[in-house]
């Protein structure tokens, strides 16, 4: 372990305001799922202690949602230490069975699903829109080309009159592989040529993991934008209508709290119907419980999560909107009481003429 | 007994998922926030008296410490079993059982958050005063057992004034009931005092039965700055000896009030010295009236006097000010805050007189203290920050720290006024408490004959 590892595990002074806002320990209950217990385990581990599998479950059981991050007293930053921690683990073999497959599939297929199909399958006849040269591209990520065909088509129908492209064979962003601790630099580097090959200068996803990564993890300081960032402000030309709506906004993590994008969503469900807010928003979200590989790796403390977030929509509304597929996968099976949209659906329905 | 028959028996009592020996578990139990280290071999997460009493009786027969522990928040190793053995983590026992608000009180489970008591409370008009900084997170067992108290301490005292009864697991796992739902009670000895502040040494404590306060209707806060940390403490003897009872009296000096403005930059502190924060609660009339005194009695020490505007800005300042202790290793990437000799009291007049001792022990080791703290019930806390891999800045540090505990026991004070004892402090209480810690020692010994519950703590 380096002095700065070291130095990052030291600045937990153990307070355990972690305690009181990680929604893994909310759940799980025992002191090593909570953030605090990974900064203990990650420093154990510089120890000595012993990697067997009750440290891979205290390390692998984060969202890696940053709450802790954001109230922390001390200025320590447990989802780095623990993405670290897990990244150093993987270099020595050390894993769990979820890690290992995430990182084989995304490796092997170009994505963590275990899809085989064509990626791009999902643009139809929207292929022959398709430009070699573009001021933007529009990133689908997996879920978008593989779960979301429809929504990730919509999206781009929406986008393409904006000058929007997209890669002709966009792989994983590498986000699954980064916050479980592997490398995916044969991802990115493939990703990142042929991005440059179009000229364009934005990159837009609709989706936090893909966000987070093509902002944080690529070289080259991309400039990348959320679709809802970009479409907010481009709502005056699209010619939309009012709908007689009341619908409540979930943050994803990686978006909102890592990314502070909290404002661009809010504004177009704003403009075009009532929005009535969840419990816990903004830089305070509670996490939907999918992202950092838990969903992957404990389905069912995922769902526990979505259940407890379900719990936080409000009465009175129709839908409940959210920014980003894997949490609105997720946010599905917690069973919320109304049903979970993506911005760009919502956004459709106000659509005089459909794209 | 063989360690697998110990765990083949534990879970029996509280089930298989709620006892764990694995390594990685046992690691995140052997620490608290303090210094302290100790390995457990069992952590266990009880939800019923019953299940506490077998796990206590069990470990009477075999003789196996047993350390409860609630949220791990203790600044002296009060929770970490430095001898090994249980580790009772109660957080799950953490049930509001009953509201009684015609007699001015709740029944509750010991692992409740704080927080959380006063979010169920607040909806009826009522509020559990002590108010420590660890609020968010603390458990009420570990405030009752370490008698801890906070930011409101200096007008409503700690939280021994809040119990009214306990419900106690002995040593051999025999459960009794202390004190009763009445106001006042002479029955006998008074037991619920000496099991609250006990630090799990004399017993485990599984319910309390506790007062509750009706919310004040006017809150208002008052900063004021000075010169210097000393001019504050003087200040704060000013008045206070002219009668007013402020609900809060915080002194912050001007490290912290860095520490506070770069944890939290909308509170916007203004620079100084040292700041004191004065908070009135009561009446609409008694508020106002309180604050001019309040003012009168600083005008000719402060440079400077200002309100708090409204509700959001006096939370702020709350909210900042509760998570300072931690927020001053924000100051540099390089340091971390070491909790230790951070606790002292000193009676109220002497406040300036210890304020200028720790400034001259700053001095003296060339380490620079942090003060703040409840300087209107004459305990202060000392925030050192260290770099954690220079041997040096340790060895300053424990100097540092040991010279300000021996410097407030000399003048009067006390090693601790509410973090607790645990380990880290037990090596002053001979000197704090003369032949009175004998006497300890002997209620030890009568409650705990064999020395099981939480060895190695508070001296005894």
């Amino acid at each position: 372990m380096t002095e700065s590892d070291m130095r990052s595990i030291l600045k937990c002074v153990r307070c355990g305001t972690c305690r009181s806002v990680c929604p893994i320990f909310d759940v799980v209950g025992w002191e090593s799922s909570s953030s605090r217990g990974r900064m203990l385990i990650a420093h154990g581990i510089s120890q000595g202690l012993e990697v067997d599998e009750g440290v891979l479950n205290s390390l692998n059981m984060c969202t890696t949602c940053g709450i802790c991050e954001q109230l922390c007293p001390s200025g320590a930053a447990p989802p780095k230490v623990v993405e670290h921690t897990r990244h150093q683990l993987v270099l020595h073999g050390k894993m769990t069975q979820a890690q290992r497959d995430i990182a084989s599939r995304a490796n092997e297929l170009g994505n963590t699903l275990g899809e085989t199909g064509e990626r791009m399958a999902w643009l139809g006849e929207s292929r022959a829109d398709v430009k070699e040269k573009a001021d933007y591209v529009y990133f689908a990520g997996c879920l978008g080309s593989y779960r979301y065909p429809e929504l990730a088509k919509r999206t781009f129908d929406i986008l393409k009159k904006f000058g929007v492209t997209v890669l002709k064979d966009e792989v994983c962003c590498g986000s699954p592989l980064l916050r479980t601790g592997s490398d995916p630099l044969e991802l990115i580097s493939k990703n990142l040529e042929q991005i440059k090959a179009t000229g364009a200068h934005t990159i837009i996803t609709g989706c936090a993991g893909c966000y987070t990564t093509l902002r944080n993890d690529y070289p080259d300081n991309l400039k990348v934008v959320h679709v809802s960032e970009f479409l907010a402000e481009r709502l005056a030309e699209m010619d939309l209508k009012k709908l007689d709506l009341k619908v409540s906004y979930h943050d994803p993590c990686h978006l909102g709290r890592c990314n502070g994008v909290f404002d661009a969503p809010r504004d177009i469900i704003t403009s075009i119907c009532d929005l009535k807010e969840m419990k816990n928003i903004r830089e305070k979200s509670r996490c939907c419980g999918a992202g950092g590989g838990v969903l992957k790796g404990y389905p069912e403390l995922s769902q526990e999560l979505s259940k407890k977030r379900a719990e936080d929509i409000p009465e009175g509304v129709d839908y409940l909107v959210t920014s980003c597929p894997l949490c609105r996968t997720n946010l599905k099976r917690g069973g919320p009481k109304v049903e979970v949209l993506d911005i760009i659906d919502l956004l459709e329905m106000a659509m005089e003429q459909k794209p | 007994m063989q360690k697998t028959d110990l765990l083949d028996k534990l879970q029996e009592i509280v089930g298989k998922e709620r006892v764990s020996a694995s390594a990685a578990e046992l690691y995140c139990y052997s620490f608290d926030a303090s210094q302290v280290r100790g390995l457990p071999e069992f952590v266990i997460r009880p939800t019923t008296t019953a299940q506490v009493s077998a796990v206590v009786r069990l470990a009477w027969e075999k003789e196996i410490s047993v350390t409860a522990r609630g949220a791990g928040t203790g600044l002296a190793g009060g929770s970490v079993p430095v001898e090994g053995g249980i580790v009772l983590d109660m957080s799950s026992m953490n049930k509001i059982l009953e509201m009684d608000f015609d007699n001015l009180q709740v029944i509750v489970e010991p692992g409740i958050v704080q927080e959380k008591l006063n979010l169920a409370l607040e909806p009826y008009g009522f509020f559990f005063p002590p108010d420590p900084g660890s609020s968010a997170m603390c458990t009420l067992g570990g405030l009752i057992a370490n008698n801890g108290s906070g930011m409101r301490s200096v007008k409503y005292g700690t939280t021994r004034n809040y119990v009214l009864g306990l419900e106690v697991v002995l040593a051999d796992g025999t459960v009794i009931n202390t004190g009763s739902k009445t106001i006042k009670s002479v029955a006998g000895y008074s037991l619920t005092d000496l099991f609250v502040g006990s630090e799990g040494t004399l017993g485990i404590i599984t319910k309390a039965i506790l007062k509750v306060r009706a919310l004040p209707k006017e809150r208002s806060v008052l900063l004021a700055s000075f010169e210097n940390p000393e001019f504050a403490g003087k200040a704060v003897v000013k008045v206070l000896s002219s009668g007013i009872v402020p609900s809060a009296c915080e002194i912050l000096d001007s490290n912290i009030i860095d520490a506070i403005n770069t944890y939290d930059p909308k509170v916007g502190l203004p620079r100084a010295g040292a700041i004191l924060l004065f908070e009135m609660d009561g009446t609409e009339s008694a508020v106002r009236e309180g604050i001019t005194m309040i003012e009168d009695a600083c005008s000719s020490l402060a440079t400077g006097i200002r309100a708090a505007t409204n509700k959001k800005e006096r939370e702020e300042i709350w909210a900042a000010r509760r998570l300072v202790g931690a927020a001053v290793s924000r100051l540099d990437p390089m340091r971390t805050r070491v909790y230790l000799g951070e606790d002292i009291g000193v009676p109220i007049k002497e406040i300036p007189r210890m304020l200028h001792k720790v400034r001259e022990i700053s001095e003296e080791f060339d380490l620079p203290i942090m003060t703040y703290g409840h300087i209107g019930d004459g305990n202060l806390h000392t925030g050192m920050c260290i770099d954690m891999l220079d041997d040096k800045d340790w060895d300053k540090l424990n100097k540092a720290a040991d010279k300000i505990h021996r410097t407030a026991i000399s003048i009067g004070g006390t090693v601790t006024a509410e973090h607790g004892v645990g380990s880290a402090r037990a090596e002053y209480l001979e000197l704090e408490l003369g032949k009175a810690l004998d006497v300890m020692i002997l209620i030890k010994k009568a409650l705990d004959p064999k020395g099981i519950l939480n060895p190695g703590k508070m001296g005894v």
